[in-house]
């Protein structure tokens, strides 16, 4: 499944947040969104998974979803979004109780994703228990249990200290390649988008257009062992957002 | 150190003497809580055992204030004749059933308010309107609407419990984390499931917080709601205290609504160390 | 200390009953003998001690009067125990004697009382229970019946007609309500069958279409001593001179008052000065022409010179402790001061 994004442009009020965003995700491809603060990187992400509507411009599904796919297109967040009330199992069964997954088959799928993040031993957990990277598994554990096509991955490790990024980051490295699914990847750290994306697009300040769109064509699982040519790439990318990251830190006072 | 690294760009190196070091002075106390638990009750005991000695000696006159030995034994009549659980079983009901009824239809109307947008522009006005009347001012009023049997002390009780309950209520839906909402909506969860799995729960703190506060406010308007045509209650048996200038009944009787009071905050307590032990 | 202990008691006392008590609160002063405070409810059987400030009858004693407002006897009584409060006029209560059995009021004259010759307080039932067959107080057996508190002088008449007519206490179901108000509320809605009351408010009632009236209470308590004039222990023993100057002035007003409402022998010019008078006190909010009518209406007689019927207040201190309201040891001695009125 693909998803195609033509022309979103978007506005909350007199400020105009995006505009003319186009481009195209394909099966098994990461795409990193990064650009300065007050972009409207996370908006377009929303546009994305159908949280809000653009004022205008389209987001659409090309080709059918995985079988068995619950919910084609998954957010794993900033924050978590766990229920703090329920434990490690019970934040993932949430998500099958309302497909009607419930006992065994409930359980086999819990048992799976539990042990695909290493988390088998923490099912009886409380969210309060957890540090924030096991918390971020729990998070990428239930998204993997509705079998999504696309993941939308809104900042998923600026929560987290720099050791844990690192970790999780070599996390979802192996998952992606095991499980090869597609997904957009908003951040403002060129690091994990480097580390990350097949694909980096650049946003410009506000209101966000595409500044530039990088290729990187280096396999995923080489990329730890590359670090120098990862670096410079970096800095390339660095480059290109300086000017707009500083412009837009002068701005950012009269956003909030 | 930037001073320092203005004149070299490493530290100044001087030998320490540490001879002359002595330890940083702590200034990190007070300001914190300690758990001590035997505190209260010798509080209450020694201001239990001086009241009792003043009123002995007749420092305090009886007329001021009746001896605590009193106040006990007028609870110990109530005991003896049984009326004790006349009183309370006629004040507990109506506390029971007000109570339970008013916060029913307070979550009920508190879930609505901040659910449903229309609900909200039309009923909230009407609490904010509602809820400063004192309820005993509605006394007349309660006779007429509701009868002098138990439907007006009843309603009483529950009219009093409503209001905080469904402002504590719909105060907590809206408390609840927006992203956790959003969460579920991306899950593709239905509306009931995102209503009953996730605003619920993350409502319920403030819920119960709710209900300590109306479950008191429903001991403070027992008194009111036994002034209309109540022959068995602890609040008619005070109020009747009171008109006979009975003080030892008067004082045995208080004491019976603090302790009531008492046990309600305890179990409210652990009502809210079961449901919100999720909590950190 | 004694004075401290009295102060005391005033503060907890009061805090305890109505609020409003508070906010009239006066301190009474220490030595000056002529400068007294009268506790007054906003009722017509009042009015012989408002006219007696009016009249001047006070100030001919030396007496400097300031009138404390009550909303109920109960608070008025707590206030003369305190001090705050020299002299009241109300019924007996079993707050009342409770307060004289702890030896700090006493009751010094006697007020209104029932007379035969005299329309008096009345039975009155709600048209519900007339319809369903009560037409006389014999009937009340089974009913239900509204008092103020336990111990009013309403749970006083309602056991009174229930011994006159030879059925058990216990078979009039007592409701209390806390307020007159209340009661008349109750009333009017049919929630109680029953209720008795002064004259002029139970002609006020059976003029609408709610209220029935069906017996007087000088049926059943003859000679009735409804309210009596009551002191501190403190006033009646150290201060005698104060309290005959009192009554004094006050026996004036009464007569004054006997003669303009109830013998109506006085000039219609004097009476309507009277009821001017009065309206500075009661019903303050309805112009004159309104509450004059109210002011004449149904009023009682009071006892000439303050003279106090003691056996009948011995009959209602007896009914007290029959019901178990008042402690046993309580006497009339120490209830009853009669060193200055004449008594029968």
């Amino acid at each position: 499944m693909e998803l195609i994004l033509r022309n979103i442009t978007h506005s909350y009020g007199e400020t105009e947040v995006l505009e003319g965003i186009s481009f195209n995700l394909k099966h098994g491809e990461i795409v990193c969104i990064i650009g300065p603060s007050g972009c409207g990187k996370s908006t377009l992400l929303r546009f994305i998974g159908g949280l809000e509507r653009p004022d205008s411009g389209e987001v659409l599904l090309a080709g059918d979803p995985p079988s068995g796919s619950l919910n084609p297109l998954t957010y794993i967040f900033q924050d978590f979004a766990l229920l703090p009330w329920r434990t490690v199992e019970g934040n993932v069964s949430l998500v099958l109780e309302d497909h009607g997954i419930r006992g065994e088959r409930a359980k086999a799928i819990i048992d799976d994703v539990l042990a695909r993040t290493k988390l088998s031993d923490f099912r009886k957990a409380l969210p309060r228990q957890l540090s924030g990277g096991m918390k971020q598994r729990v998070a990428i554990a239930r998204a993997l249990s509705v079998n999504p096509a696309v993941m939308l991955m809104d900042e998923p490790l600026s929560a987290l200290d720099s050791q844990t990024r690192e970790l999780l980051m070599d996390d979802l490295v192996e998952l992606w390649t095991r499980e090869r699914f597609s997904a957009c990847y908003v951040t403002h750290n060129l690091a994990e988008a480097v580390r990350l994306g097949h694909r980096i697009i650049v946003l410009s300040r506000r209101p966000g257009r595409i500044r530039e769109v990088v290729e990187i064509d280096m396999p995923l699982s080489e990329r730890p062992d590359r670090i120098a040519e990862l670096d410079r790439l970096q800095r390339q990318v660095w480059q290109i957002m300086r000017e707009e990251a500083r412009q837009a830190d002068l701005e950012i006072a009269d956003v909030a | 150190m930037s001073h320092d690294l203005a004149h070299g760009g490493s530290p100044i190196q001087r030998p320490i003497d540490a001879a002359n070091a002595r330890p940083v002075p702590f200034r990190g106390g007070g300001f914190r809580h300690r758990k001590l638990g035997i505190v209260s009750p010798i509080v209450f005991a020694v201001i239990i055992a001086l009241w009792e000695l003043g009123s002995r000696s007749g420092i305090i006159s009886d007329i001021a204030l009746p001896a605590p030995s009193a106040a006990l034994a007028a609870f110990m009549d109530l005991v003896h004749t049984g009326m004790l659980w006349k009183h309370l079983g006629a004040s507990l009901y109506r506390l029971v059933l007000g109570w339970t009824l008013g916060s029913l239809l307070g979550v009920a109307f508190g879930l609505a308010i901040g659910l449903f947008s229309l609900a909200r522009a039309g009923l909230l006005p009407l609490v904010s309107a509602l809820f400063p009347i004192p309820k005993i001012a509605l006394l007349p009023l309660f006779i007429i609407w509701f009868g002098i049997g138990e439907g007006s002390k009843v309603a009483t009780i529950l009219f009093g419990t409503f209001f905080p309950t469904v402002i504590a209520t719909y105060g907590g839906v809206d408390n609840v984390d927006r992203n956790l909402i959003r969460m579920g909506q991306s899950f593709g969860l239905s509306w009931l499931s995102i209503v009953r799995k996730i605003i619920i729960p993350g409502a319920l703190p403030a819920i119960l917080s709710g209900f300590r506060i109306s479950a008191s406010i429903a001991i403070v308007l027992l008194v009111a709601a036994e002034m209309i045509g109540a022959e068995f209650g602890i609040g008619s048996y005070i109020l009747m205290a009171g008109s006979l200038f009975a003080l030892d009944q008067l004082i045995a009787g208080v004491a019976i609504l603090s302790v009531m009071g008492l046990i309600i905050s305890w179990a409210i307590g652990r009502a809210e160390r079961y449901f919100l032990n999720w909590r950190t | 200390m004694l004075k401290l202990t009295r102060r005391k008691f005033g503060t907890v006392a009061l805090a305890s009953t109505a609020a409003a008590v508070v906010g009239a609160m006066t301190l009474s002063p220490a030595v000056a003998a002529d400068k007294i405070n009268v506790g007054i409810l906003s009722l017509a059987s009042h009015s012989p001690s408002i006219i007696a400030e009016e009249r001047g009858y006070y100030a001919e004693q030396g007496l400097e009067v300031e009138f404390v407002s009550f909303q109920a006897a109960q608070p008025m009584a707590v206030a003369i125990a305190s001090g705050d409060v020299d002299f009241g006029l109300t019924a007996i209560s079993g707050g009342l004697i409770s307060l004289a059995d702890k030896g700090v009021i006493k009751v010094v004259g006697g007020a209104l009382q029932e007379y035969d010759d005299i329309e008096g307080q009345k039975v009155i039932v709600s048209k519900k229970a007339h319809d369903e067959g009560v037409k006389t107080p014999a009937d009340l057996k089974g009913r239900t019946f509204g008092i103020t508190t336990t111990g009013s002088s309403f749970h006083y008449m309602a056991h009174k007609i229930a011994d006159k007519e030879g059925f058990d206490r216990a078979e009039i179901k007592l409701k209390p309500l806390q307020k007159v108000p209340a009661v008349i509320a109750a009333l009017k809605s049919g929630q109680i069958d029953a209720w008795s009351i002064q004259p002029n408010i139970a002609d006020n009632l059976t003029s609408g279409p709610d209220v029935v009236e069906i017996g007087s209470i000088s049926d059943y308590i003859p000679n009735y001593q409804v309210t009596t004039v009551f002191t501190s222990t403190a006033n009646a023993t150290d201060k005698q001179d104060l309290v005959k100057r009192f009554l004094a002035a006050l026996s004036k007003g009464i007569a004054d008052y006997n003669a303009a409402f109830v013998d109506k022998t006085m000039s219609e010019e004097d009476t309507a000065e009277l009821v001017k008078a009065i309206h500075k006190y009661l019903y303050t909010d309805q112009p004159l022409e309104k509450a004059d009518p109210q002011i004449r209406a149904g009023a009682m007689r009071f006892n000439e010179n303050a003279r106090m019927n003691v056996a009948s207040i011995e009959d209602q201190l007896e009914w007290f402790k029959s019901e178990g309201l008042v402690p046993e040891g309580v006497t009339m001695d120490k209830l009853v001061d009669t060193s200055f009125v004449e008594t029968f």
